[in-house]
């Protein structure tokens, strides 16, 4: 059989906000052993009502039966897939970094050019936090890195699909 | 007006709301205000089992025979985990219990305290709902929803854990029905395939149907579910399609119709499976492919599209490709594509099929075939009972080898396969249908898993009818063993009580059958009894299934005899 495509897949569950129904969402996931990049789940404007993102390589059809599993699974309100490219991700990052002196300069030109900002910054142990897509965070902590990254916080990944129009607007076909 | 009443006798009522009068049940520490409290509901009928695993399995077969919602009770812990094994059997064919549990004072919860375990955590995955009732404030609406969430769309076990705190918790009830669980669940129900284009997908299966030479409907439980029985018949008669019933579709449709073919699968009649190999539409109704259906799945059906219609539409496409997915009722939309269909008939490829049929010597040997047994059964009941199986050799033979006419008047675990099942879910199917004789039919090694229930059977005077088929193996192991372990029989030979004298014990009637002339006489017998009764049937030690598909194999590679012993030697 030839191996179906796996394409980076966005899935946005809304659920009551109990851990018994995060617990049951993310265990359609453990059941069938999918290979999750992360999960996030915070509150939403209506009340009582949590959203689970979570960001996944898969294929359409894989996805697919993920969603259809998660729709009747108690607790779980609502569940969309779509591919990551329809969607708009963003995820924060917080890393703290040594840095010595003489390469100061250095580091905040390098938070800089990544849009970045200091929101600590200790004796020699500066926090940075970034926000952006999940590539663009890993390229500032790789930027980092000969600063010496001591420890990183990443969020995962929230996202929203994109509007049919602004789809429309950004792939025109 | 409003009166006092404690978690207990809320919970009680709320069961008596539900519609609920029998409960099977086995007391404990953290269940004790429950139990406190049931004399005051007489309408409630309690059954005392044994094993809390039986309470489970009696609940099951109680919503199989009924429809309604099976409720089970134990305490926490002990009583709580053994009732998973019934859950999980539950769950995996679609059946609605509601099990309720006792569970630690809330202040205790976590703590690791005496019979504390979290029975929410394990059962989460053999559910299809589990909560905990935290305060006595919210009994009502869990009740409720735990009913609603075990009977809507898909039925499945749903688990209800009450601390022993919450079941001493006092409330002024005013009997409202407030706080239902409208809005809630049947909200979220969204169909992939949204009612809109259910009019398009029907015209394109009706045009399927049309278009096919080598067509099939393959039914499933999910008939049985919606009692779909006289749709898929006009729909079968209506097109002339060969109809073949899966292991729990068995009596969905009746077996003495023209156009009943047979039982797909492992064990599959070869017809029934080269059908389905050369057909170029299956018509697939609440069932759901499963592996012991499909064989290898690569190899399955490989000229046939596949129109499938189920309730659940995580099944569309889960394990076979759909050329057109129907989700709905089977009852609704059946009787909208049978509107949908042209008449049309299936001569050719009848003729075709019965081409198909080879006939195999049944290769039993000695005096008492189950063949025999199970037409004795069928002769003295008239086909007027419940069959209730057990799981192994002769859970296939009594799929196979009896004409099933009656709707679900054939109950088994299909998808768990759960050894011991047969016993307590017949005294369960005797609570929903007390005035048919019910017959349990198990192994020499599935009696033995649930025989403590005899007891139960005595002291509730629960009439079941028990027929044990005594091969002195745990026959479908040994099968296995020895056509595909070189004979080894590794932990299969099972040594058996004498279970006249076991049945004599008890105070109940047992007869032991050796030969086919003594079958009709003990069955009568039995079948005469006001009580429970026992026939023990001592068939060949080494009979097998035939035929059968190895496991992992395509459905086109059945084996029709044993391998010869030199064969297997070296494997």
């Amino acid at each position: 059989m030839i191996p179906a495509l796996t394409t980076p897949h966005t899935v946005a569950v809304l659920l009551d906000e109990e851990l018994i129904s995060l617990n049951r969402a993310v265990g359609v996931l453990r059941r069938r052993n999918l290979p999750f990049e992360s999960i996030s789940v915070g509150p939403t404007d209506a009340p009582r009502v949590s959203r689970l993102t979570v960001m996944l390589c898969s294929d359409d059809a894989t996805v697919e039966r993920m969603v259809r599993q998660l729709e009747k699974t108690s607790g779980v309100r609502q569940a969309v897939q779509f591919r990551e490219s329809d969607g708009i991700a963003r995820e924060i990052a917080l890393v703290k970094v040594r840095v010595r002196q003489e390469r100061y300069a250095e580091f905040l030109d390098t938070v800089a050019l990544f849009g970045a900002s200091v929101v600590d910054e200790g004796e020699e142990e500066m926090i940075v936090e970034v926000v952006g897509a999940g590539a663009f965070v890993t390229a500032l902590i790789r930027a980092l890195e000969p600063f010496g990254v001591l420890e990183t916080a990443r969020s995962g990944a929230i996202a929203l699909l994109r509007s049919t129009a602004a789809v429309a607007a950004a792939e025109p076909r | 007006m409003t009166e006092t009443l404690t978690g207990a006798q809320l919970l009680c009522r709320l069961l008596r709301e539900q519609g609920v009068d029998v409960l099977f049940g086995y007391p404990g520490g953290a269940i004790m205000p429950f139990y406190h409290a049931l004399p005051e509901f007489p309408e409630l009928r309690h059954v005392l089992v044994r094993h809390e695993q039986a309470a489970a399995h009696a609940a099951d077969g109680y919503a199989r025979a009924s429809g309604r919602p099976g409720v089970c009770v134990a305490t926490s812990g002990p009583g709580a985990t053994n009732l998973v094994t019934g859950l999980a059997t539950a769950h995996m064919d679609s059946s609605p219990v509601v099990a309720i549990t006792g569970q630690v004072s809330r202040a205790m919860i976590g703590r690791d305290a005496f019979q504390e375990t979290d029975i929410i955590g394990i059962t989460l995955p053999i559910t299809k709902h589990s909560v905990m009732v935290q305060d006595i404030s919210e009994m009502a609406i869990r009740v409720r929803e735990a009913f609603h969430i075990a009977t809507e769309g898909r039925p499945g076990p749903v688990l209800i854990d009450v601390p022993k705190d919450v079941q001493n918790q006092k409330l002024e009830w005013a009997d409202r029905r407030t706080g239902g669980p409208a809005g809630r669940d049947s909200a979220r129900q969204s169909p992939a395939c949204p009612p809109a284009r259910l009019p398009d997908q029907l015209a394109a299966a009706a045009r399927l149907i049309a278009e096919a030479e080598r067509p099939l409907l393959m039914i499933g439980r999910g008939v049985i579910l919606a009692g779909a029985y006289a749709e898929v018949r006009l729909l079968a008669e209506k097109t002339g399609l060969p109809v073949v019933t899966t292991l729990l579709g068995i009596s969905a449709f009746p077996e003495s119709h023209q156009l009943h073919l047979g039982m797909p699968g492992m064990h599959g009649e070869v017809h029934v499976n080269r059908a389905i190999q050369h057909a170029d539409l299956i018509v697939g109704i609440g069932l759901r492919f499963d592996d012991r259906v499909t064989g290898n799945l690569a190899g399955f059906a490989p000229r046939a599209k596949i129109i499938h219609l189920d309730l659940d539409p995580s099944e569309i496409g889960k394990n076979v490709p759909v050329a057109v997915g129907l989700v709905g009722d089977a009852r609704e939309v059946t009787a909208q594509l049978t509107a949908a269909v042209a008449p049309r008939s299936c001569e050719t490829w009848w003729e075709e099929i019965r081409g198909f049929v080879s006939r195999r010597e049944e290769a039993f040997r000695g005096a008492l075939s189950p063949e025999a047994i199970l037409a004795g059964i069928r002769e003295v009941t008239g086909g007027r009972c419940t069959i209730v199986s057990d799981v192994g050799q002769h859970q296939m033979w009594v799929a196979k080898l009896y004409p099933y006419d009656q709707p679900n008047s054939h109950i088994t675990s299909g998808g768990l396969g759960t050894m011991g099942f047969a016993v307590p879910a017949a005294m369960g199917v005797h609570f929903a249908r007390p005035h048919q004789p019910v017959w349990a039919i198990s192994g020499d090694g599935g009696f033995q898993m649930n025989m403590q229930e005899i007891a139960t059977m005595v002291q509730e005077g629960v009439p079941v009818k028990m027929a044990i088929f005594n091969n002195g193996y745990l026959g479908m192991v040994r099968q296995w063993q020895q056509f595909f372990h070189g004979r080894r029989y590794s932990a299969t030979p099972i040594w058996s009580p004498d279970y006249v004298r076991l049945a004599e014990a008890y105070g109940v009637p047992g007869y032991r059958v050796e030969s086919a002339r003594q079958v009709e006489e003990a069955v009568a017998r039995a079948n005469r009894e006001s009580g429970p009764a026992l026939v023990e049937f001592v068939i060949e030690q080494e009979a097998n299934v035939f035929p059968m598909i190895p496991p992992g194999g395509s459905l086109s590679e059945p084996i029709e005899a044993a391998p010869a012993p030199a064969e297997v030697a070296g494997a």
